[in-house]
């Protein structure tokens, strides 16, 4: 298993893996405690617009796929507030309208790229070294926007009024939040494709959640769960051949399942659900 | 405690004003919040506001903290602009049940009435922590500081959150319904505790209520609030007998029970 390490590509999927699910899991706290999962599908779909754009005009995918995840979510906040909508209407209208988009956008290729199959379901393992670099400078940013942001974020995603009523800028951070979410989303595409990286936002911190009451930890948890999901799915992907994205969720998935079921706070729970059935 | 609540002298000098509203009337799309509303709180004062449900009650704090913004009249709050005084101010929303699966403790949620002041990118210090601690002993949740702060009972919550209002050394405390769904006996530990407070700090406190008798024996001052404001002055002044039933539109009854007074409207409590 060693001698895979020589190799170029294996040792940038790992380090790709590592940072995916570093900040996947960093940022899906927020996404978990917020409610925000609908949300991170929304703007997963609308970079596969992007990413199509990307391929038709003939420039790095990734690039196109940042501009239209931050626009989305950009114009998605936008018409919640300006046009007093639901917040799972609002995405619901983005959400097909970019896939519109991407499906137009394929529609208009002379012929069908078979690279496009990596971006949707992930290729972790096919990560050039371009790639490795951008989604390296977006994770620093991510985890240190995260890291300077920490009490902000955790009162906003606590009690926003009272966060407000505090004299903290609201608006702005929940705004920063939303863009900081894209940008994982844009990072994470490589390795776990678009299909599938909402539930790496979700699964490691919803993991977390379940073994902890404390915030600081549910941090590491969540952590500990997405870098275990993104480098044993890695290898998985490997030895199976197949997406690297279907094998990283699958782990991903079943981490939670084990957390759900051995949950400490599951014991009390059943009391509650006892007292509801009354 | 007391010097760091002391609020600054240039401001005070200014008007020796907390809240002063002129002609403040608040619209929303489809109902008024409040209509022609004025008043002054002076610097220390206790002022009960009393109305039914709907009147405005939490509206008027929320204007104080430039939550709301009124269509007409002007607010002028600790001597600025209430957007730039929120930041002195300590605001005891009406209590929305904490979410109980959300993994913060007691202290943590304490903690962050200090981060509005602290400003970004400067964590809390032992000495911000020191104090928040002993802003739990005082409302007496020192003891649950590290349990869930979901899993507390509906007083501990609201004693929670006046630890956490004055986390940020306000220089004014709004209290919105702090008794809300909170049986008898932690009622009055609250009202207790929240004029405990009031004496020890001096510290401007606006305690909205819906229920007359949660604010006797009276302190200072009394806001009779439906979206206009139909009583505002001394206890003396508002508190007897005829005021009352001009208010309520029936006959009222005074009794003193335990040496405190108590109101009783036309056979019922209001």
């Amino acid at each position: 298993m060693f001698d895979l390490l020589h190799y170029g590509f294996m040792q940038r999927a790992l380090l790709g893996s590592f940072l995916v699910g570093t900040v996947c899991s960093f940022i899906g706290v927020y996404v978990v405690l917020r409610g925000m999962a609908f949300m991170g599908d929304g703007i997963a779909h609308a970079s596969f617009g992007g990413v199509t754009l990307g391929f038709l005009l003939g420039i790095n995918p990734l690039f196109t796929a940042i501009v239209f995840a931050l626009g989305t979510a950009g114009l998605i906040q936008f018409a919640q507030r300006r046009a007093r909508i639901r917040l799972d209407t609002a995405i619901g209208i983005f959400f097909s309208f970019t896939m519109a988009l991407a499906i137009l956008f394929i529609g208009l290729m002379r012929s069908y790229d078979a690279r496009l199959y990596g971006y949707l379901f992930g290729n972790v393992l096919g990560m050039s070294s371009g790639n490795l670099v951008l989604t390296a400078a977006l994770a620093v940013v991510v985890t240190a926007a995260i890291a300077l942001l920490f009490k902000e974020f955790k009162f906003l995603a606590f009690d926003e009024e009272a966060a407000r009523a505090a004299g903290l800028p609201t608006p702005l951070l929940s705004t920063l939040l939303l863009l900081l979410v894209a940008l994982t989303i844009v990072v994470s595409i490589k390795a776990v494709g678009i299909i599938l990286v909402a539930s790496l936002l979700v699964a490691p911190a919803a993991t977390a959640y379940q073994l902890t009451n404390r915030f600081g930890t549910m941090f590491f948890l969540s952590w500990l769960a997405g870098v275990v999901s993104c480098l044993s799915g890695m290898f998985i992907s490997y030895w199976l051949n197949i997406p690297s994205g279907a094998s990283i969720v699958l782990v991903a998935t079943l981490l939670f399942a084990l957390a759900a079921v051995f949950s400490p706070k599951r014991r009390p729970c059943k009391v509650c659900g006892a007292e509801i059935a009354k | 405690m007391n010097n760091q609540l002391t609020p600054e002298p240039a401001i005070m000098v200014k008007t020796g004003l907390a809240v002063q509203f002129r002609n403040v009337s608040v619209t929303f799309p489809e109902t008024v919040g409040l209509e022609d509303v004025s008043l002054d709180v002076a610097t220390g004062e206790f002022l009960a506001v009393i109305g039914p449900n709907g009147s405005g009650k939490t509206t008027l704090l929320r204007t104080i903290l430039g939550l709301a913004n009124p269509a007409r009249g002007t607010v002028t709050v600790l001597g600025t602009h209430p957007a730039q005084a929120r930041r002195h101010i300590g605001y005891v929303p009406q209590r929305t049940p904490f979410d109980p699966k959300f993994p913060v403790s007691v202290f943590d949620v304490a903690l962050m009435g200090t981060y509005g002041a602290l400003g970004i990118l400067h964590a809390p210090d032992q000495r911000d922590k020191g104090r928040v601690m002993g802003l739990l002993e005082a409302v007496g949740l020192a003891d649950v500081a590290s349990h869930v702060a979901g899993h507390l009972s509906g007083g501990q919550q609201q004693r929670l959150l006046i630890a956490r209002a004055l986390a940020a050394q306000p220089q004014l405390l709004l209290l919105d319904e702090p008794t809300s769904g909170v049986d008898v006996a932690s009622q009055k530990s609250i009202i207790e505790l929240i004029r405990g407070l009031h004496d020890k700090l001096k510290l401007t406190t606006l305690l909205v209520t819906h229920d007359i008798n949660e604010v006797m024996p009276c302190l200072d001052k009394v806001l009779y609030l439906n979206r206009r404001v139909y009583a505002f002055g001394t206890c003396q002044d508002v508190l007897n007998r005829e005021t009352l039933e001009k208010l309520y539109q029936s006959p009222v009854l005074i009794v003193e029970q335990e040496g405190r007074p108590y109101v009783i409207v036309s056979d019922r409590h209001v």
